[in-house]
């Protein structure tokens, strides 16, 4: 399948790996795990540039940020016991529903944003987090938050640029967090995923609400009206059916061969309704 | 019942093991030839259409192509890719290349050239102007007046009814169902549908052909049949079977698809053409919908009982699509009457079929073969009756399956393809199946449990079914044994191991017949050359008949071996016993060795004999599967929490490797029962010829599993073995439709159930149950 690659080059650095980018025009791509690049099979290339070598893959703590270097797995992320604290884990437990072992050995964090698929199972819980991610090119780097990295189905900001890393910024405090995916089977691409986050004040209104998804829409997204009807109020059963309806206007799923809009749409209600009700019961994602 | 037998019954190591999982050359693709050609078929893009004109010159003008073939350059033999005794019951339908083509995926042509990547620049080399033609993608609408007709070329022989599209028709009954329903106080009547499934195997299709030295045209493939394909190459490449030589290495799974001659004879066509060796393998997505799936089916079940649930009459009417071609057509539909309504005592059954060609991909052997289809109607509805009379489904059971010396009447008018032979009972172990699997799952106890409060139902369901061991009459194998200076023996049998153990169970029955150790027997099986004729592996027939053959094949040798060591020991055969690697009689012994060292260098004598062996009886192996299920019944999803499958296989050879086969079957038949189907858009092309898109059961999705051996002595198969591969696979579609209905109270009669229609289905029932409350 990739009898029409001419090279593959291992740099050892960002600033290696940004000079062949450049030098490699249009038919040059980078390659980090290669799971989706391999089933993409796309004949147009003719560089690959691994960039698993070049010094991104790292968790660190930054100030109150945890930034996630892009070449982390998605083995390391379900398996780090900062990821696993992080928010209730819901990024480690999103990270470890992504296919396979072998897959999730393979699998890096910024080649699931990267790849722009609306169904990659981390966007949804870094979209919940506020999460912004680094881009690098000749002209040096700049950060943007994950939602402007979404640019349309299958589109992603960086171009010609290489993703660095992902920050997650300081989280409310006494945040509580969910992740839920539904799959046909236990190993699949999800038909829907959500990520919620939600802080009560002391009287149990929320006082701040994150609900995203996965899956229904051409890029990952936040239900950002949804989230709006839920501040101010209790998570009670009339709340949550309000918001839920938002969640499925919200939404546009596509019929496919994996499950219908209709179906999708009623998922994206019991995907954040379950979601909600594990923030509003503090019972936090387990792994 | 291994009481005494060192080796049957015992769970010796695979004799591959070791090759196997040391990872040495083993399939059909390890073996490394000088000047390989790639082999690739351009498939029709098209579900219809004519071939009005294709030029092949700019492909046969790319360097390193070396052979393109089309219609125009091949024999146009009519014949059936499945691989059946000779005179198959399918019609002769399909041509090495044809100027139609049929299905999205038919063979439009095919090149060989020095890489893969030449050979599909050569396929998009190939200039085609197709005329297009109405594609019939609807089993229903094929028979209707006006549809297009599919096989409307003059030479094609044995289709039923060309011109209505219907490929084969069976008509077949015992008693008067008529009778039996006037006679019944309750009749009950239901449709049923299944979907295209397809067998997945590890290994998809491949074959290497070559010219050896002396110019004989060498197939190397991954087959479950090597004699019936040797003999369809040879007619369809009209050359001499004797210039013929097929060999069979370790396989990677076959499931009934490759019980059918399919890439054999254009790899061989090929390697002819271009003079060099020619490797075709499939690809995952080719292996969708260019090889072979099992056949979908419309199913119209009506059963009449008496009020105290015994069943007085069963009619089973069916439309079924085998796809493009007809491969398998009437056999399989056969088996979806014979092998699944004779399950019970009925006096009056009825059974009819139309088999309809669509322009859909090619329908064939598949595990269960059949079977899965008519049982999932049959379970099904005998579940529904059993609840609507207020009786236990088990009870129901219990009261109304066939027993130890019933004779199956139906069978005797439903064989392969013509008419059959009456089957009889001379082993059952279903009703302590039924025992033992309902303990495992926890019947009594579930099936009273009150209804969970919450989003999480659960229930338990269970279905009883049976196969064949063989077909009766027409399958048959031989076997050749010769003895060597170690006191080893050559094992020969044209078997053909697709990874499910034969040549271990084989040479276990050699083992234990001669007295010797395992390690003592060197199998060689599927070469065409050096082995003696087995029809293959299908039907769950190699324990028994290749088995039989065997242990015939050794009762022979050991005479032989007994008459050798009466010489040497003086001593009259009558006082001798084989076993522990020697003969014995009071006070005196020789080794095998010593026995194999004087036959040939004192009495110049090779050791060595050879049997055939045929059944005109086909024992059914039973079983009963029970599941327990949990239903979300907010996003309509069905976790399987447990499968407790019981199987009277006979005697188990291999234990172990029996087991193998019945969580093997549970696995496919939960796809089959949830997941499963391969889907075709408005034009018949495949939306999700790939693992991401068409979900099979992977080892994280398995539920516990509990597997049962309720061993029988069956007089018909050697050591008492019947079969076990196929008949676990029948029983999880309706067992989890069952369970489903248990757990909330909806019957679903189309497969696979997904989450999407058990929610509709909850929806629709809860809309129901409002509209009358007011
Ligand atoms: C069997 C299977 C199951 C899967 N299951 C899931 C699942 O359940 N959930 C899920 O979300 N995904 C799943 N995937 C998809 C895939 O594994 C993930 O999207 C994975 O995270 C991709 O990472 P990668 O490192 O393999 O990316 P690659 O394949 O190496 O790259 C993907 C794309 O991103 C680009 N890219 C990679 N890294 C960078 C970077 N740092 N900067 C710029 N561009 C970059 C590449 O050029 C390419 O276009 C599955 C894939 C397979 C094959």
């Amino acid at each position: 399948m990739f009898d029409r690659v001419e090279a593959f080059y291992r740099p050892g650095t960002v600033r290696e790996a940004l000079r062949l980018l450049q030098n490699g025009k249009n038919r040059a791509r980078v390659v980090a795990g290669g799971t989706d690049l391999v089933v993409e099979a796309d004949r147009s290339i003719r560089f690959l540039i691994d960039i698993t070598h070049a010094g991104l893959s790292y968790i660190r703590r930054r100030g109150k940020a945890c930034v996630i270097g892009a070449t982390t797995t998605m083995a390391t992320l379900e398996n780090s016991p900062a990821i696993r604290a992080l928010a209730g884990g819901i990024l480690a437990r999103a990270a470890a529903t992504c296919g396979s072992v072998q897959i999730r050995n393979m699998a890096t964090l910024g080649g699931n944003l990267a790849n722009g698929s609306p169904a990659a199972d981390t966007a949804t819980p870094l979209l919940a987090l506020d999460a912004e991610v680094v881009l690098a090119d000749a002209r040096g780097r700049r950060k943007i938050p994950l939602t402007a990295f979404y640019s349309g189905l299958r589109k992603t900001a960086p171009g010609k640029a290489l993703l660095i890393e992902v920050v997650i910024p300081a989280l409310p405090r006494g945040g509580r967090w969910s992740f839920q995916k539904l799959g046909r089977t236990e190993s699949d691409i999800s038909l829907v995923n959500a990520a919620a986050g939600l802080q009560l004040d002391s009287k149990g209104r929320a006082k701040w609400a994150r609900i995203a998804l996965g899956a229904v829409a051409p890029t990952p997204i936040r239900a950002v009206n949804a989230e709006k009807l839920l501040v101010g109020r209790k998570v009670d059963e009339s709340t949550l059916a309000e918001v839920c309806d938002q969640v499925a206007r919200e939404v546009q799923p596509i019929t496919d061969v994996r499950a219908s809009a209709e179906y999708r749409r009623e998922m994206c209600r019991v995907l954040v309704r379950r979601a909600l009700e594990e923030c509003a019961a503090g019972t936090g994602c387990s792994l | 019942m291994s009481s005494g037998r060192t080796v049957v019954g015992h769970n010796v190591r695979k004799v591959e093991g070791v090759k196997l999982v040391t990872g040495g050359p083993a399939f059909t693709d390890d073996i490394q030839l000088p000047g390989l050609l790639y082999g690739k078929i351009l498939p029709s893009p098209y579900a219809h259409a004519r071939i009005k004109r294709i030029d092949t010159r700019k492909a046969k003008a790319l360097p390193g192509v070396h052979a393109v073939l089309t219609y125009k350059n091949v024999p146009r033999v009519p014949h059936t890719t499945a691989g059946q005794a000779w005179p198959e019951p399918s019609p002769y339908d399909t041509y090495l290349l044809d100027s139609k083509v049929r299905f999205v995926g038919d063979r439009v042509a095919a090149v060989a050239a020095e890489s893969r990547a030449i050979a599909e620049k050569a396929l998009r080399l190939i200039e085609v102007e197709y005329d297009v033609l109405p594609a019939v993608l609807d089993m229903e609408q094929a028979m209707a007046p006006g549809a297009a007709v599919i096989h409307d070329e003059p030479d094609s022989k044995g289709i039923y009814d060309a011109s209505r599209n219907i490929a084969g028709y069976i008509l077949r009954g015992i008693g008067d169902v008529d009778q039996g329903f006037r006679d019944s106080d309750r009749i009950f009547e239901r449709e049923y549908r299944t979907q295209r499934q397809q067998h997945c195997p590890l290994e998809p299709h491949i074959t290497i052909s070559w010219l050896d030295g002396d110019g004989r045209l060498v197939i190397r493939t991954s087959t479950q049949v090597p004699y019936h394909s040797r003999r369809q190459v040879a007619m369809i490449l009209q050359i001499p079977v004797s210039r013929i030589h097929v060999i069979k290495p370790r396989m990677g799974g076959g499931f009934g698809g490759k019980q059918e001659m399919l890439l054999e004879d254009i790899c061989g066509a090929l390697a002819l053409a271009a003079r060099r060796p020619v490797k075709i393998e499939y690809t995952r997505e080719e292996e969708f919908y260019m090889a072979r799936t099992r056949h979908p089916q419309i199913l119209r079940m009506k059963m009449g009982v008496k009020r105290d649930g015994t069943i007085l009459a069963s009619q089973l009417t069916v439309v079924a699509t085998t796809g493009a071609y007809g491969s398998h057509s009437t056999t399989v539909q056969g088996n979806t009457g014979s092998k699944v309504l004779p399950l019970y005592r009925a006096e009056h059954m009825r059974f009819e079929c139309h088999v309809v060609y669509t322009n859909t991909p090619v329908a064939g052997a598949f595990r269960g073969y059949g079977c899965p289809q008519g049982f999932f109607a049959q379970e099904t509805l005998v579940d529904e009756i059993a609840n609507d009379l207020g009786i236990d489904p088990v009870e129901f059971h219990r009261q109304n399956v066939i027993r130890l010396g019933d004779t199956d009447r139906l069978s005797a008018q439903l064989g392969e393809g013509k008419e059959g032979l009456p089957r009889i009972v001379r082993s059952c172990g279903l009703p302590e199946c039924l025992d033992r699997a309902a303990a495992a799952i926890g019947w009594t106890g579930k099936r009273q449990a009150l209804p969970a409060a919450g989003h999480l139902k659960r229930g338990v369901g269970m279905a009883c079914t049976m196969q064949g061991s063989g077909i009766a009459g027409i399958d048959w194998a031989s076997a050749f044994l010769k003895m060597n200076e170690d006191g080893s023996f050559f094992l020969q049998t044209g078997a053909a191991d697709v990874g499910g153990g034969a040549d271990t169970v084989l040479s276990q029955i050699a083992a234990e017949t001669l007295g010797v150790s395992l390690d003592k027997i060197v199998i060689t099986s599927g070469d065409t050359d050096t082995t003696p004729f087995d029809v293959g592996a299908y039907a769950s027939s190699t324990t028994i008949i290749s088995g039989g053959a065997v242990k015939k094949a050794a009762e022979k040798v050991r005479e032989q071996v007994l008459r050798m060591a009466a010489k040497m020991l003086d001593t009259p055969v009558e006082n001798l016993t084989c076993g522990d690697n020697r003969v014995s009689a009071v006070g005196k012994s020789a080794t095998m060795t010593e026995i194999a060292l004087h036959s040939m260098y004192k009495e110049k004598t090779q050791i060595m004999d050879g049997a055939s062996h045929f059944n005109t009886d086909s024992p059914p192996p039973f079983c009963a599967t029970f599941a327990e299920v949990e239903v979300d019944t907010e996003t309509g999803k069905v976790r399987v929490l447990h499968m407790a499958t019981a199987v009277d296989p006979g005697t188990a050879i291999n234990p172990a490797q029996a087991e193998g086969q019945v969580e093997g079957a549970v696995a496919q038949g939960l796809g089959y029962a949830l997941t499963e189907e391969l889907v075709l858009d408005g034009a018949g092309r495949p939306l999700n010829p790939n693992f991401l898109d068409y979900k099979i059961f992977g080892a994280k999705d398995m539920p516990k599993l509990t597997t049962i051996l309720v061993e029988t002595d069956e007089p018909l198969g050697p050591y008492g073995a019947k079969s076990i591969s196929e008949v676990p696979i029948n029983g999880p579609a309706p067992a989890i439709a069952n369970a489903i209905f248990h757990a909330i109270g909806v019957r679903f009669r189309k497969l696979p159930i997904r989450p999407e229609d058990v929610l509709r289905a909850l929806r629709e029932k809860e809309t129901v149950a409002d509209d009358q409350c007011v």
